[in-house]
């Protein structure tokens, strides 16, 4: 009740934006936008961001990374190397992922008490990045082509649209409905429904700011609605077109960071 | 000693398990409040909407402190029938400058079982690079590689197998040797050498936690501070040169030095039979690539037993080809699977037959090795429950580890689970393990 609230406040405060003409009425069109201002800002990209992860019972955990990212080419291939630096037990963990829009993801992690590169298999998109209620799918993009989108509305802040998975069983969801701001284009809430039509998942972009001309989501929240549990992730430091040479994207990065493009 | 060489080797504290665990119980619960403080101090960071900007100093300081408990399950000639009592505090300091990295990590263990307290130095190198494609480590440090699951072929870095067997951390699986590692990056091609100038053997069983067949006395021995081992102050060398194409991982493989096991016996006139490492060599390749919405890797190993290349010598190990083939995949979500196939040929086999004195208890020349591995993950990960299975379908035994972590929180991780060894025969490889069966649980609390 008190987030529909909030939800009306803001739809309100921002009647004064819409310019009607100018609305997209396809659904695919607004997706690879949304898709390229949530993943492909600028041609490459750093930035540091936590995570507080709180379970059911209200215990919290924290993670802190830095991810550097690079694309091959807009909407396409993407190299991002995840270093962590806390807590203690994963300080030094590297993980490395070469997104592929046109095959399974390649990824590695390095566990540095083993000295060991161990290269993850691709299916498990879905799960857990790091215990954190984000999915890697989340921190890396969903590929669009994965689902059928329809426009369910246009109001003066948002594009509705619902999504419907091509493949049901490759996913835990029945559908999601997304809500993508008119204006910059990042989904700014996103709710998974499970086959009973029940609100499964959400994830909220809390805050956002714009750097070097890009909108960037800074503060987000994934909650499960099954248990109440919730992770918040915050970014700072965020740098959009640093010049990422190609040549840190590889296994060297893994046991000897990068240190001049972590700043 | 071969368990650990302590570096400063403080008195002995304390020698009843009931004084250790009083200090185990002071110790955590002193943690404990520590790390409550800890909590609400980050929870006041993250209350605030700005980053708190956190000093950016060189220095990094991290630990832990673990305590282990783990106990034989059956009767064994051992001495004491606890297969893990120990307290460590690991310390890992490191420090970061623009054109090096300092890592200095190192250990504080009281262990009950050799009622000793002593410091162990686990990590100590710096590492740099002296061109713009060139990275070097020198110093103390764990080494690995190879596409292998708790299997080793091309990795013939040290391991403790004493670790492996009584429950500890994975980590310890593997053990540090004062190496330098040299690295040259070359498109999409890197080529590593490592020079080890004295030769670190594996961490092996003594008899002192486990007990184990030996085929001169034909029986399962527990020789302890009697295991004696000629040791080598020779170099070992290795080699990598690996390549990625389209994420498919390719790498070949060189190696000098000796086997890591004490697997040949001196021959020296007018004195007692000794074990020591005969010189080896070996080369291999792998390769590991993504298939059928899993992974697929296969591996290959030569060793070439160079001071027994016919064969014809019983009191030094044969030469072997090793092949592996392995999968994985996610089953379910949250769920993975996976499975190896494994051959070891020894080499020569009908030489070695006919030169045995013990023909009827020698391995087969194809000792094949089915493992598989199940992981699952329930609340966010924070509870995993883990199998591994080892099982041999030519020696008839196997190897069960299973075990359970709870991680309540970034403080305090709870762990347990069970080495459990069975076989028909006690000269088998995991069949000599059978008394060694054991469970352990482990508290760990991080800061």
């Amino acid at each position: 009740m008190k987030y529909l609230l909030a939800l009306f406040i803001l739809t309100l405060s921002t009647l004064g934006f819409s310019t009607h003409a100018s609305d997209i009425k396809n659904a695919n069109e607004i997706i690879t936008k949304a898709n390229l201002a949530s993943y492909y800002s600028a041609d490459d990209g750093s930035a540091q961001a936590r995570m507080i992860i709180v379970d059911a019972q209200g215990n919290k955990q924290m993670r802190q990374f830095t991810i550097l990212r690079k694309d091959q080419a807009d909407l396409g291939n993407q190299d991002m190397l995840v270093f962590f630096s806390r807590p203690t037990d994963v300080q030094g963990t590297v993980f490395r992922v070469v997104k592929k829009v046109e095959s399974d993801d390649d990824r590695w992690l390095y566990l540095p008490a083993l000295d060991l590169v161990k290269r993850i298999s691709a299916g498990d998109k879905r799960t857990s990045f790091v215990g954190a209620h984000f999915f890697y799918e989340d921190v890396s993009g969903r590929d669009p082509a994965e689902d059928n989108f329809t426009l369910l509305k246009t109001d003066d802040k948002f594009y509705t649209l619902n999504a419907v998975p091509k493949d049901k069983s490759s996913v835990e969801f029945d559908h999601y409905i997304v809500k993508i701001d008119k204006h910059h284009f990042l989904p700014m809430q996103v709710d998974y429904y499970n086959n009973q039509g029940k609100k499964s998942r959400s994830m909220h972009v809390l805050k956002t700011r714009v750097i070097d001309g890009f909108t960037t989501v800074i503060h987000s929240k994934v909650t499960q609605h099954t248990d109440g549990s919730f992770t918040e992730m915050q970014f700072r430091n965020v740098k959009y077109n640093v010049g990422l040479p190609d040549s840190i994207f590889s296994e060297r990065s893994l046991r000897n960071p990068p240190k001049e493009w972590l700043k | 000693m071969l368990f650990i060489k302590p570096i400063v080797d403080f008195s002995i504290v304390q020698k009843s398990t009931k004084n250790s665990l009083l200090l185990i119980v002071s110790l955590f619960l002193s943690w404990q409040s520590l790390a409550s403080n800890m909590e609400i101090s980050e929870e006041g960071d993250w209350g605030d909407d700005t980053w708190v900007e956190e000093v950016a100093s060189p220095w990094t300081f991290s630990g832990f402190t673990e305590a282990g408990y783990g106990y034989l399950l059956q009767h064994n000639i051992v001495d004491s029938h606890t297969s893990l009592n120990e307290i460590t505090t690991r310390l890992n300091l490191d420090y970061s400058h623009e054109s090096f990295d300092l890592i200095a990590k190192g250990e504080l263990i009281y262990d009950d079982i050799l009622s000793d307290l002593f410091w162990k130095t686990r990590e100590l190198n710096i590492r740099f690079s002296p061109t713009k494609n060139t990275d070097v480590k020198m110093g103390r440090q764990i080494l690995t590689w190879g596409t292998g699951d708790y299997i080793f072929l091309n990795d013939l870095f040290a391991k403790n197998w004493q670790s492996f067997f009584s429950g500890r951390d994975d980590q310890y699986l593997k053990a540090p040797s004062d190496s330098i590692k040299g690295t040259w990056y070359m498109g999409d091609y890197s080529i590593s050498l490592t020079w080890t100038p004295e030769f670190t053997s594996d961490v092996y069983l003594t008899g002192e936690r486990f007990s184990f067949y030996s085929p001169k006395a034909q029986d399962i021995v527990a020789p302890a501070d009697n295991f004696i081992v000629q040791k080598t102050k020779e170099a070992q060398w290795a080699a990598r040169i690996a390549t990625n194409k389209n994420g498919v991982e390719y790498a070949f493989y060189g190696y000098k030095g000796f086997w890591p096991t004490s697997v040949g016996m001196t021959k020296t006139k007018n004195q007692p039979l000794q074990s020591y490492f005969p010189k080896m060599n070996a080369w291999g390749t792998s390769v590991r690539l993504p298939l059928a919405g899993g992974l697929f890797n296969a591996e290959y190993a030569s060793y070439n037993s160079t001071e027994d290349t016919n064969g014809n010598d019983p009191f030094i190990a044969n030469g072997q080809n090793r092949f592996l083939v392995g999968f994985e995949r996610e089953v379910m979500k949250n769920f993975t699977a996976s499975a190896q196939f494994y051959i070891e040929q020894t080499k020569n086999y009908d030489q070695f037959i006919a030169h045995s004195a013990t023909p009827e208890t020698e391995v087969k020349e194809n000792r094949q090795l089915l493992t598989f591995r199940l992981t699952y993950r329930a609340f966010q990960q924070k509870l995993i429950y883990r199998l591994f299975t080892f099982y041999s379908p030519t020696d008839i035994d196997g190897y069960l580890k299973p075990s359970i972590t709870y991680r309540y929180n970034d403080q305090w991780i709870f762990s347990g689970g069970a080495n459990l060894f069975w076989g028909d025969k006690k000269h088998t490889f995991f069949g000599q393990h059978q008394q060694n069966t054991n469970a352990w649980l482990r508290v760990k609390a991080q800061f």
